[in-house]
Formats: C-alpha cells, sequence, structure tokens
C-alpha cells in the first residue's frame, strides 16, 4: 500500500468512476459529423483519456509520497484535508448544514421566489457562522435585505425570481408595486 | 493618432451625458469588481439591455469601461478574501491572499492598483498607436493552430501553478475541459452529456460556475474554519507599497505588459490566461520560485499588469476581426448589433469616432484606477473589518444574483452552489481551482480550434508543426509539461 490512505483510495476511486461515467457516455452521441474527421466523442475521449493517466500519476505519485506537497509547487494552498477534525459529530452536522443550506435555498427560489426567501436565508448563514445573538442576527438581515432591494430592485431594477406560489408570489409582486411607485417619483 | 485622440476625449467630455455614462462605468466597474460576490460581468448583465437606449459609441464605451476598471476591481476580493472578482485575478489571490493573512493587504492592494493602471494604460497606447497593424499581423500570423497552441500552452502553466502536485494540477485541468465539453459539440452542434437535461444542451454557463468554485467554496472554507474554532480574522493594514519596492519590479512589469497583450490580441483568448501566463513567466524567471504563492509581491504585479495589459489588446481582436476575447467583449458585441454596426474592420471606416472615443475612454479609465482606486482602496480595506459571519450572507446572496442574472435559470444558482461544494472538496485535497475555472474558459475555444486547425490542415500533424509560432507553443507547453513530470519522478528516484 506503499503511503496510500483510505482517503487517497476514495479520491481515486471518485475520479476513476468520473473517468468511466463520462466514458461510458461518450457512446450516447458517438454520431460522425460528416466534416469532421474525429466526430463529436474524439475530443472528450482525449480528456478523459488524460484524466486517466493524470489519475494513475497521482495515484503513484500518493503511493511513494503521500499527501505530500511536490517540491517546487507555485501557488499551494496552506490549508490540507488533515486541518479539519470529523471525527466531531457536532462539526459533521455543522459542515452538512452549511453545505446544504445554500443548495435548500437555490432549490426554493422557483416556488417561494428571492424576495421572500432571502432574509431566511440571510439570517440561517449568520446563525450558521456561529452568530447566537438575535439582535444581531436580525439587525444585520434587515441590513443585508435592504441593501439588496435598494441595489437589485430600486437602482438596477434587475429580473429576480419571484416565486410562483401564493402567498410568496404576492409578496414579491407587492415588493415590485412599491418599487414601480418609487420609480415614478422620478 | 494625437489627432485622433484628441477628438475621441472631445467627444467623451463635450458631451455631459457621455461623460456621466463614463464615471458610472469607471465606478460601477471597480464597485462590482470588489464587491465579493458579484463581478464586472454581473453589472455588465444587467446593464445589457438597457445599452439599447444610449447611442453605440456611449453603449460600447460603457463595457469598455467597465471591462477595464472590472477587470482591476477583482483583484481587492482576490487579495482581500481570496475570491477573484473575475478569473483575470485568480492568479492575483495565489501571492494576495497570502499578504494580507500576513496583515499586507495594503502592500498588496496597493501594487494591484498601481500595476493595472500601468499594464492597463500601456496597453491602451499601444492600442491606440497600433490596432491597424497589429490587427494584419493577426490575420496573416494567427489562425486556429496557434490559438489552439497558446491555449495548450496556457494550461500547461495553470497547471504548474495552484495544485499539490502536477498530476493534480493536471487533473484540475481537465476537470475543466470536461466540464466544458457538457453542451454542444462546437463542430457539429450534436448534444453531449446533457444527462437527459434540456437546459444542459446549452453547457454550464461560465459566470455561476466560476462564482460557485471562487466565491462560494471559498466561503465554505471558512465556514468549516468557524466550525472547527481554526478561523482568525484578516489583519488590515493601510501600507502601501513603496516606490523603491515597485521599482524593484520593473522587469516584471515590463514582462507582464508584453505578456499580457500578446495573450490580448489573439482572438478568444483574454485576459484571463494573460494572468496566469503573467504569473508563470513571473515564476519562471524568478530566482526564488519558492517564494511565490506565500505573499510574494511580484505574484500580485506580474498577474495585475498582465491582465488589465490585455485588455486594451482584446479590443483589438474585437473591433479589427470582430472576435470577442472573453465574456465581457462578447456582450460588447451585442451591444455593436443592437446598434446594427457589426464590429470588424469596417467599424474603423465606417465608425471612427466611436472607435476613438471607445480608446479615449480606455486610456482615461485605466488612468482613473490609479486615482479613484487608491481613494476606493482605503475603503474597501475596511471590509475585512467586518465580522465574517456577517459578509458571509451578503457574498452568498450577491452570487446568487449574480448567477441567476446572466440567463434567468434557477439551475445556473443550483449549478453554483454544486460547483461550491465540489470546489470546496477539491480545495481540501490540493486541487487547482484557477486550473478548473482556466479549463472550463478555454476548454471550448481549445476544441473549436483544433478541429479548425485540423481541417485547414486537412489532418496533416507535418503541415501543423510546420507554422513557427505554433510550433514554438507547443513546445513551450510541452516543455512545461515534461519539467513538471520529471520534477514529480525526481523526488521518488531519490526516495527509492
Amino acid at each position: 500500500m506503499g503511503r496510500l490512505n483510505t482517503p487517497h483510495l476514495i479520491e481515486a476511486a471518485v475520479w476513476f468512476a468520473i473517468v468511466a461515467i463520462f466514458f461510458g457516455y461518450t457512446f450516447e452521441f458517438n454520431q460522425p459529423i460528416e466534416i469532421y474527421k474525429f466526430g463529436a466523442t474524439g475530443w472528450p475521449r482525449v480528456v478523459v483519456l488524460l484524466l486517466l493517466l493524470a489519475t494513475a500519476g497521482n495515484l503513484y505519485y500518493q503511493y511513494v509520497h503521500g499527501s505530500a506537497v511536490q517540491p517546487g509547487r507555485v501557488g499551494v494552498a496552506e490549508s490540507d484535508d488533515s486541518e479539519a477534525d470529523y471525527s466531531n459529530r457536532s462539526m459533521q452536522i455543522k459542515m452538512l448544514a452549511v453545505l446544504l443550506t445554500p443548495f435548500i435555498f437555490a432549490w426554493l427560489l422557483k416556488p417561494v421566489g428571492i424576495y421572500f426567501g432571502a432574509p431566511f436565508f440571510i439570517a440561517a448563514v449568520i446563525w450558521l457562522f456561529g452568530e447566537r445573538r438575535w439582535r444581531s442576527i436580525w439587525t444585520t438581515t434587515l441590513v443585508i435585505y435592504f441593501i439588496f432591494l435598494i441595489m437589485f430592485v430600486v437602482l438596477l431594477n434587475a429580473p429576480l425570481p419571484q416565486g410562483n406560489m401564493s402567498p410568496f408570489y404576492d409578496y414579491s409582486g407587492w415588493i415590485l408595486k412599491i418599487n414601480t411607485n418609487i420609480q415614478n417619483l422620478w | 493618432m494625437l489627432e485622433n485622440f484628441i477628438a475621441g476625449s472631445g467627444a467623451l467630455f463635450g458631451d455631459p451625458t457621455t461623460i456621466a455614462i463614463f464615471v458610472f462605468g469607471v465606478v460601477g466597474g471597480m464597485l462590482f469588481g470588489a464587491i465579493p460576490g458579484v463581478s464586472m460581468l454581473t453589472l455588465a448583465a444587467i446593464l445589457l439591455p438597457f445599452t439599447a437606449e444610449l447611442t453605440a459609441a456611449q453603449g460600447v464605451m460603457l463595457f469598455a469601461v467597465i471591462y477595464c476598471t472590472g477587470t482591476y476591481g477583482g483583484a481587492i476580493t482576490a487579495i482581500l478574501f481570496n475570491i477573484p472578482g473575475a478569473p483575470e485575478n485568480a492568479p492575483t489571490a495565489f501571492d494576495g491572499y497570502p499578504m494580507t493573512q500576513q496583515g499586507k493587504s495594503g502592500k498588496a492592494v496597493g501594487a494591484a492598483v498601481l500595476c493595472s493602471a500601468i499594464g492597463g494604460v500601456a496597453s491602451a497606447l499601444i492600442m491606440m498607436a497600433a490596432t491597424e497593424p497589429l490587427a494584419k499581423w493577426a490575420i496573416r500570423n494567427i489562425g486556429p493552430p496557434e490559438i489552439f497552441a497558446l491555449v495548450f500552452f496556457g494550461l500547461a502553466v495553470a497547471s504548474s501553478v495552484g495544485a499539490r502536485t502536477i498530476w493534480k494540477g493536471w487533473m484540475s485541468v481537465l476537470l475543466g475541459l470536461l466540464i466544458a465539453t457538457i453542451g454542444q459539440d462546437p463542430v457539429g452542434g450534436i448534444n453531449r452529456y446533457n444527462f437527459g437535461y434540456s437546459d444542459l444542451a446549452a453547457g454550464i454557463a461560465f459566470v455561476p460556475a466560476i462564482l460557485g468554485f471562487f466565491a462560494v467554496s471559498e466561503i465554505f472554507v471558512q465556514a468549516e474554519k468557524k466550525a472547527g474554532g481554526k478561523y482568525t480574522a484578516p489583519k488590515v493594514s493601510m501600507s502601501f507599497p513603496t516606490i523603491v519596492e515597485l521599482w524593484l519590479h520593473k522587469v516584471a512589469v515590463l514582462r507582464s505588459i508584453l505578456v499580457g497583450f500578446f495573450c490580448g490580441i489573439l482572438p478568444g483568448i483574454g485576459a484571463t490566461l494573460a494572468a496566469f501566463m503573467g504569473y508563470g513567466e513571473a515564476v519562471r524567471w524568478s530566482k526564488n520560485k519558492e517564494e511565490f504563492g506565500k505573499g510574494k509581491l511580484e505574484g500580485v504585479i506580474s498577474s495585475e499588469t498582465a491582465n488589465n495589459a490585455a485588455t486594451g489588446a482584446a479590443m483589438i481582436p474585437l473591433l479589427a476581426l470582430g472576435l470577442p476575447g472573453g465574456a465581457l467583449t462578447a456582450m460588447m458585441v451585442a451591444v455593436f448589433q443592437m446598434h446594427d454596426l457589426e464590429p470588424g474592420p469596417l467599424v474603423f471606416y465606417n465608425s471612427p469616432d466611436l472607435i476613438w472615443i471607445v480608446f479615449a475612454a480606455m486610456f482615461y479609465a485605466n488612468l482613473s484606477i490609479l486615482f479613484i482606486g487608491l481613494i476606493e482602496t482605503k475603503t474597501i480595506l475596511n471590509l475585512l473589518k467586518i465580522p465574517f459571519q456577517f459578509l458571509a450572507p451578503l457574498i452568498l446572496l450577491l452570487a446568487t444574483i449574480g448567477a441567476y442574472i446572466s440567463r434567468g435559470l434557477v439551475l445556473d444558482v443550483m449549478v453554483m452552489f454544486l460547483a461550491g461544494i465540489i470546489g470546496f472538496l477539491l480545495r481540501r485535497t490540493g486541487f487547482s481551482i484557477p486550473g478548473i475555472v482556466l479549463g472550463l474558459i478555454l476548454g471550448k475555444i481549445g476544441e473549436q480550434n483544433f478541429a479548425q486547425g485540423m481541417q485547414m490542415v486537412h489532418y496533416d500533424i507535418g503541415t501543423y508543426f510546420s507554422r513557427p509560432i505554433c510550433a514554438l507553443l507547443i513546445a513551450a507547453g510541452s516543455l512545461t509539461l515534461i519539467v513538471g513530470i520529471y520534477k514529480a519522478f525526481a523526488p521518488a528516484s531519490k526516495t527509492s
């Protein structure tokens, strides 16, 4: 096993899986192009093949050197995978919440809209980042929400998702009606 | 040239509306570039429909000004938060962010201000003096094989920085290239990797992917540090670099101007590759290579000079050939089309007024980086004093808007957050996020030019390499690759 550890093997398995999936899927669009000899699959297959070689090279490097940084590398981040301690259950839950909250927000954008969803999202992120003073959370939420409305709704009239479910859609409509009234002032 | 420049300046400053648009572009570009989570592209995407109300000269000038000042503005967030405002600022973060962590943010930002201005002004001057001969040279000597060769060289450079090993560097770049294959193939228009989703037929949009990989993943990294109790607030410093410090880097500045201008002049390449190449060349010629990536001022200087030097040069293929060099210059083509104009050689004859207003505006925009930038910097540096738990939701909300606005698709927001999670996991394991982004940006360009090049030479590799610029760039890229691989194996032989 050399200096390989379980994370190295998981990493390699993920990359080999990417290679396998992307190579396998090329057969779904394996159509010739009359004016181009290599067709639609030529380029992706070369990229996949090179990725396979690089993954193998990476695995060999880890087999010999473990997680060590290759000497002479430039612009490498100081932090590495050993920095965070994920053996702690609370850490796992916190990070899962941090990673999933934006996804839930994005998923809710279509039905709920950004105008209604944004304040809850802002408050949730502040809380997840460790702020526990409720007054501070709500004050900051209102300030950010206000900045968002002034900048993107009033000043730039940016088209943003309004939601498609009542009462969220009605709330977005109300905000936009206020904006129209403000716009009519000048 | 001088007469035309004076005439352009007169037209620019002779009309109050044009002045107001110019000032809006300068301030807007800097602000949107410097606010983490949004970028000049967000502002440009929002403003695009409004340009129909402006004259053609005002519309194109506004975008050109945003391009210049936004390219600089993105350096601020790269340095202060490790969140490049645009891909062209990614190499700036390599040394800029470590400088912030060391309490030298003022020096890094000051150098970015000055070098962006120098690079931009130099580029604007060369552009004004030599657009037509350079365009003619480019038409004669640069074809798809050369562009593909430069893409290859650029990717080789990108693979050599930012990742823990050469293998991870290439895996990062190749992942970017693989993501770029999603959508229609550039030759036959055949749908690839849509996995049953019709929205994916248009491919993965750059802006959400870039925001996800850079901004969202950095938020997650900071969240991890907070959760683990290892977060340390960056130190604020207002001390700017001294004249002596900057003078010591004059060679790096000159080299980056040349590299940036060369990359910018090539159609489809743009400022992103210029920044990577500028940084890569700084490393290559440095006697203290090991200091790069750990807070070396030269790293910031090289990438910021190069990316701004590319802004003026990028106007050459755009205006002379009608070929955009990046996302923002592509939007400028749309501005032209809205006013029934086609960028290309005829623009110089049909609309010389427009051309010289744009040239003059770019020159003054780059100059204003120096003056407004220095004032703005003092304010922006105070962003570091805001506790990160209050800054994070603002960045995420702005990023959501930035991702949504370009195509109006919620899918893009999902893609951004997915890219954020992938970026977070890859950063923890030593992969290069700038490498992925560069692969993503250059993937389609590389494939398209490879295909066209192969068709041009009738699939004869010998003819391909008989073109001197092409052969030189392929050789340089291969050398970079071979040296990287050799270094990866060299310690192995010692160990064994």
